[in-house]
């Protein structure tokens, strides 16, 4: 019977194999100051590589009595000098293995490693009759909980500290150092925590994937994963603890998942290795013509694997996942918080690459209902009362919030990039409300004294009036968008949800295909993206770019394929196989003119 | 001898420039301290991997940079180009 844990992804790969531990003991043990506790929570003594850890070893210690205080400061100077140097090698190997800036995490270990407090605090608590390693654990105790107290990547310091004063235990243990290089192919390795050290051992052509139940995806272990490409899930959290070594567990380093014992469909699907090397250059075709790939997002977190697939910015940031699962509608500066981050980022890929962060207004109503609305599913369904059409009328107090953070972001530091559209428009006099919204609202930003800006503006199409209005719509955004998977379900009026329409879900039918040509042919002066999942697909990248679509927007892990695929392009070749695809009028005809069937 | 110097890296004086910056610190014999422009903490030993990071400067931020002692002003340059050098990520 499989099941599934879930923590976050670190690395967008996937892989399947069979676990290994690394020290199974939770950490959490480190306020258990009893060494009796200890012992009797050591339930680690079938893992192939479990070491004693690091508490324990302290624990140990501390019966053991101090010979002299001056062979114990000796012994604490043999060590660091040994810790020194270890790094040293270990510094070496990653910035060969990994890269220079990974690498770079080693010098920062040397510097706590020789930092005068902790010496000068080792020192004195062994003067005071304690053993080095005694004094090692509490000089580190005190830091270690001070930089846990404080945010984000501060947080991340408490770790290295961890990682520091651990390797001083070990040495000072007289135990060798944990070797992780030559494990078995087919591995999964699984880990309270990793090391920096621990991971950039790792072989990336034997290990299937790496899950631990602490760190956070931006922790150095979890970057250097990322970096070598093994799949990767950290922060899975005390669940982990029963798996058991030598179970099969796939690991799906995209959603964050790990299924164990997974059934064979599962291994088979995860065994594929999916992932193609990203490309973070911007791409042109073989004949010079510039395509923007970019990704979907559906929350700030998706940010980070987006930017490692190479993405050169954001053609669709979803914000629906900032209203749903709540109580109330989330607050000016939560927007503001969520759209900066996004923006932040991304600024240095779009400076270079030329891309864009669009932010879509809330698309609510259709099939993402939200209990504290009261939407119904008929008056606010698919051909209701939803996004812009709502975001005018009864829910306009929540488009106001959201345009505040955005025109906010807009006139940030970070907000030169940024851009905005609407969804589902299909009249000119909402989109003009729309517009003057943004206006309004940041001259009443600006009048209240708070940095604004009006971001580049655009339209979602969608709907066929937004197709047979495109030339109007051209007139007055900066850029249309094309959302292929609900402009297939309006122009072949076939609901998305429903089984019995599946067939109709082709957005390479024939009425499909011209409302994307049309809406390229009206669209001016206005830059045109595509959004839908028709985007992400590299066996039509071609047919897209031959049609005069500049930007592709899909989800993260496609994007690889798809910057290959754009660079094969011969613009005149693809607008010719475009003028035969537009001309088609079957579906079959499609496929086959594409080369499909 | 004293400086206020804009830190650069986006990230502020944490892991790689923060290594960078306190071994720099330690291999003058001047006594260098560092502290945020604005006043919110003390001034702390630039040598002290702990203390500085402890600090949480951030990119953008303006620190106080002193120095006692024989080779200063050559610390106070050298701290100061560390800190004004942006890092690639």
């Amino acid at each position: 019977m499989s099941r599934t844990l879930s923590g976050v992804g670190a690395t967008p790969r996937r892989g399947v194999g069979t676990v290994v531990w690394v020290d199974r003991e939770s950490e959490d043990a480190e306020d258990a100051d009893d060494a009796d506790d200890a012992d009797d929570t050591d339930r680690s003594n079938d893992t192939a590589y479990h070491e004693r850890t690091a508490e324990s070893s302290a624990v140990d210690h501390h019966e053991r009595a101090s010979e002299s205080p001056a062979a114990e400061v000796d012994r604490f100077e043999a060590a660091t000098e040994a810790a020194v140097a270890e790094l040293d090698v270990e510094r070496e190997r990653t910035a060969e293995r990994v890269g220079e800036s990974e690498a770079e995490v080693f010098d920062a270990h040397k510097q706590f490693l020789l930092d005068p407090t902790i010496e000068s605090s080792v020192e004195e608590a062994i003067e005071a009759g304690k053993s080095a390693e005694t004094a090692v654990w509490d000089a580190f105790a005190g830091p270690i909980e001070q930089f846990e107290g404080m945010d984000g990547m501060m947080a991340e310091r408490a770790d290295d500290l961890r990682d520091v004063r651990d390797r001083l235990l070990r040495i000072l243990s007289g135990a060798d150092r944990r070797d992780l290089s030559a494990l078995a192919d087919g591995t999964v390795v699984l880990a309270d925590r990793l090391t920096p050290s621990d991971t950039a051992q790792l072989d990336p052509e034997a290990i299937a994937g790496v899950v631990t139940a602490k760190g956070g995806r931006t922790s150095h272990a979890a970057i250097i994963a990322r970096s070598l490409g093994i799949p990767a899930v950290v922060g899975v959290g005390a669940g982990l603890f029963e798996v058991d070594v030598g179970v099969t567990v796939a690991v799906d380093g995209e959603s964050g998942r790990i299924v164990i014992d997974p059934d064979a469909e599962t291994i088979e699907t995860y065994s594929e290795d999916t992932a193609a090397a990203a490309i973070h250059d911007a791409v042109e075709t073989a004949d010079g013509t510039s395509i923007e790939v970019a990704a979907n997002l559906g929350s700030p977190t998706e940010a980070a694997p987006a930017i490692d697939a190479g993405a050169d910015g954001v053609g669709l940031f979803r914000t629906e996942f900032l209203f749903l699962d709540r109580g109330e509608p989330p607050t000016e500066d939560e927007q503001y918080e969520a759209y900066h981050e996004v923006c932040a980022a991304f600024a240095d890929r779009c400076a270079a690459a030329g891309g864009h962060v669009v932010v879509r207004t809330a698309d609510i109503g259709g099939d993402k209902p939200i209990d504290y609305l009261g939407l119904d599913p008929i008056e606010n369904g698919f051909l209701g009362a939803r996004g812009i059409r709502l975001s005018l009328e009864e829910h306009a107090g929540l488009f106001e919030t959201q345009l505040r953070a955005l025109c906010r972001v807009a006139g940030s530091a970070v907000g030169e990039h940024l851009a905005v559209m609407f969804p589902l428009v299909s009249t000119v006099e909402e989109l003009d409300a729309a517009i003057d919204r943004v206006h309004e609202i940041v001259a009443e930003l600006n009048a209240e004294g708070v940095d604004a800006a009006v971001p580049e503006l655009g339209v979602m199409i969608e709907t066929p009036a937004s197709v047979m209005l495109a030339d109007a719509f051209a007139d007055r955004v900066d850029f249309l968008s094309i959302g292929t998977n609900d402009l297939t379900q309006y122009v072949l009026a076939a609901q998305r949800d429903l089984d019995r329409m599946d067939d109709y879900h082709d957005p390479l039918a024939p009425a499909v295909i011209r409302a994307i040509d049309q809406t390229v042919q009206a669209s001016g002066d206005a830059w045109v993206s595509m959004c839908g999942e028709m985007a992400g697909d590299p066996a039509l990248t071609a047919l897209l770019v031959g049609l005069g679509i500049d930007e592709l927007s899909m989800s993260a892990v496609t994007i690889p394929d798809v910057k290959r695929a754009v660079r094969d392009i011969d613009r005149t070749e693809a607008e010719a196989l475009a003028a035969d695809v537009v001309a088609c009028e079957t579906r079959a005809d499609v496929r086959s003119a594409i080369g499909l069937e | 001898m004293e400086r206020v110097v804009t830190v650069v890296p986006e990230d502020g004086l944490h892991a790689r420039p923060a290594a960078t910056f306190v071994e720099t610190a330690g291999t003058y014999d001047a006594t260098v301290t560092v502290a945020p422009a604005d006043g919110s903490r003390s001034a702390v030993a630039a040598d002290s991997m702990l203390a500085v990071t402890g600090l949480g400067v951030k990119g953008g931020e303006e620190v106080v940079l002193t120095a006692e002692g024989s080779d200063a002003e050559a610390a106070l340059d050298a701290l100061e180009a560390i800190l004004s050098t942006t890092v690639e990520e």
